[in-house]
């Protein structure tokens, strides 16, 4: 029954959570290698990739609740 | 007179947080590890200084700009592995910082020490870690040296200014410990966040209206200026990939950020230092807009002479009160972190090669000693390289983390159930770096559009992983069974 084991499963979601912008900020990069169309002046890369950074303190904090749940 | 004026405000501002170190330290006793880890009883906010006071050097300030001004789009790889190193971090440095505690380590080569059970994996460790700091120090020796030439309005020649440099970072070193650093981190980040949006926000608005309005003038200009080229040709989006994976791994692997991680009060510190430090990154953002500025303002610096950009702008079109602010700040952000790293690379040969593994410099009287003599030696061989290897400073910065991101495999086997043997993670270090050179000598920077470190490091890896299950430690080790409570 590992499947079920509460404490794995928690571990699983917290690293699932954290590859998120670890992906978008490695292979995702080509994908976004494009100037148009720019995000508050910004050309599309340098936006997608300031994107990503501001959203990284909002995954590892949810990787913090998850890890810290009663 | 503008010489004196510049050159008079780098060194009051530099006296002011120098005596702040000194301040900061002087209640405190210092013994080994007062000095090195500085006591263990860093907070989140202390730490945070201290860490974001290591990664935001001349390297952020100067070197950055230096590389938008020189090759565009490449640059935003310094935004991108930061992020993904706190993210490892999160998860990574817990483990490690449990350890530390309860074994005391002191240095990062004692992290191998112990998993290996190795103090000769230790020493090859600690070499790595000296030899791969110099061109780390070599980068801040250079930032300072660029900003006080500039400084002097042509009255100061870049031997005398690295002289100088020199000088100021012997000072530096001995005047502080780790908890100095802190303390003089707090002034620096507050200075170089100023200077940067000065030069990142004033600039672009002096000369273009807006940041963004720099940005239109750069693509009407140089239209593939903020994209990566497709191939898989140096700096090309391989290289971009395969450079941000690395120096993420490499991140954590110097020994001072080691050190720096062992001197915090508990893990939780660590994971809420993960959690807030990439939005520290975003302050890259406004150096890019500076070097993007400096290259429509003062087109065709070639070379390393790119490092100078934006200050050659603040030179030109500013007072030299101004000039001597934003300098002062950027020598500050050379002087502390080198101090860090000099001490670091000192420390490190001294404890785990010439006291743990040749038996020299036993007691700590002796090795307080051998740390003064290295710190020099370190110093000197990063005049050395100063001198000898004239590149841009995100050039010194990759040749340095090639290097340390050699340590990445040993760390992570030490977490297998098994782990490989000593032996196999010496020669996989050895077999990494040997790659490196091999590269170095016949000048390859990509194999097929990926960084080179890479393929040292696959190379290392998989000589660690072969030769370290395949050859048994030669001492019969107890299993890892009981790894979990090590």
């Amino acid at each position: 029954m590992r499947e079920f084991d509460p404490v794995k499963r928690r571990t699983r979601l917290s690293v699932a959570l954290a590859l998120v912008p670890v992906l978008a900020l490695t292979l995702g990069i080509p994908l976004a290698n494009r100037v148009e169309p720019r995000i508050a002046g910004l050309p599309f890369l340098l936006a997608y990739i300031v994107c990503w950074i501001i959203l990284t303190p909002a995954f590892l904090l949810a990787v913090y609740r998850n890890d810290n749940r009663a | 007179m503008n010489a004196i004026i510049a050159i008079g405000v780098i060194a009051v501002v530099l006296a002011a947080t120098l005596g702040l170190g000194i301040f900061g330290v002087r209640r405190i006793k210092m013994d080994a590890e007062q000095y090195i880890v500085g006591g263990r009883s860093f907070g989140a906010l202390f730490l945070w200084l201290l860490l974001a006071g290591e990664i935001y050097t001349s390297f952020t300030f100067l070197g950055a700009a230096g590389w938008a001004y020189g090759r565009g789009a490449p640059a935003f790889y310094i935004l991108c592995y930061g992020t993904l190193a706190y993210i490892l971090s999160y998860f990574m440095l817990p483990p490690i910082w449990r350890l530390s505690q309860r074994h005391n380590f002191l240095t990062g080569p004692d992290f191998f020490v112990h998993q290996y059970d190795s103090p000769r994996l230790g020493a090859l460790v600690a070499l790595v870690g000296f030899i791969f700091l110099i061109p780390y120090a070599t980068l801040q020796l250079t930032g300072v040296q660029v900003l006080l030439t500039i400084a002097g309005y042509g009255a100061i020649n870049s031997l005398a200014a690295v002289a100088i440099a020199f000088t100021l970072i012997a000072v530096f070193v001995f005047g502080t410990g780790l908890r100095g650093a802190a303390w003089a981190s707090t002034v620096k980040d507050a200075m170089v966040l100023i200077g940067v949006v000065f030069a990142g926000i004033v600039l672009p608005v002096r000369f273009f209206g807006s940041p963004a309005g720099a940005i239109d003038h750069v693509l009407a200009a140089k239209p593939h200026w903020m994209t990566l080229t497709g191939d898989a040709s140096a700096n090309g989006v391989v290289w971009f990939v395969s450079t941000v994976a690395l120096t993420a791994l490499g991140f954590y692997m110097w020994p001072q950020s080691l050190a720096a991680v062992y001197s915090a009060k508990n893990e939780d510190t660590l994971r809420r230092n993960a959690i807030a430090l990439p939005v520290y990154q975003l302050m890259l953002l406004l150096v890019y807009f500076a070097g993007f500025t400096a290259l429509l303002v003062l087109p065709g610096l070639k070379g390393p002479a790119a490092d100078q950009s934006f200050m050659l702008v603040v030179k030109q079109y500013y007072s030299p009160w101004i000039l001597g602010f934003i300098a002062a700040a950027g020598c500050l952000a050379g002087l502390v972190p080198a101090s860090v790293q000099i001490l670091a690379a000192a420390s490190i040969v001294s404890k785990n090669v010439l006291s743990d593994t040749f038996g020299i410099a036993k007691t700590s009287a002796e090795r307080t000693r051998a740390t003064r003599i290295l710190v020099l030696v370190v110093a000197v061989l990063a005049f050395a390289f100063w001198a000898l290897a004239r590149t841009t400073l995100v050039g010194l910065l990759l040749i340095a983390y090639n290097g340390i991101t050699q340590l990445f495999p040993g760390v992570a086997l030490s977490f297998a159930p098994r782990r490989p043997s000593a032996a196999g993670v010496a020669a996989g270090i050895l077999c990494g770096i040997a790659a490196l050179a091999a590269f170095a000598m016949t000048g390859t920077s990509v194999v097929g559009g990926v960084n080179v470190g890479v393929v040292a490091l696959a190379f290392n890896a998989a000589v660690a992983i072969v030769t370290g299950y395949a050859i048994p430690a030669l001492k019969p080790r107890v299993p890892t069974a009981d790894s979990s409570t090590r």
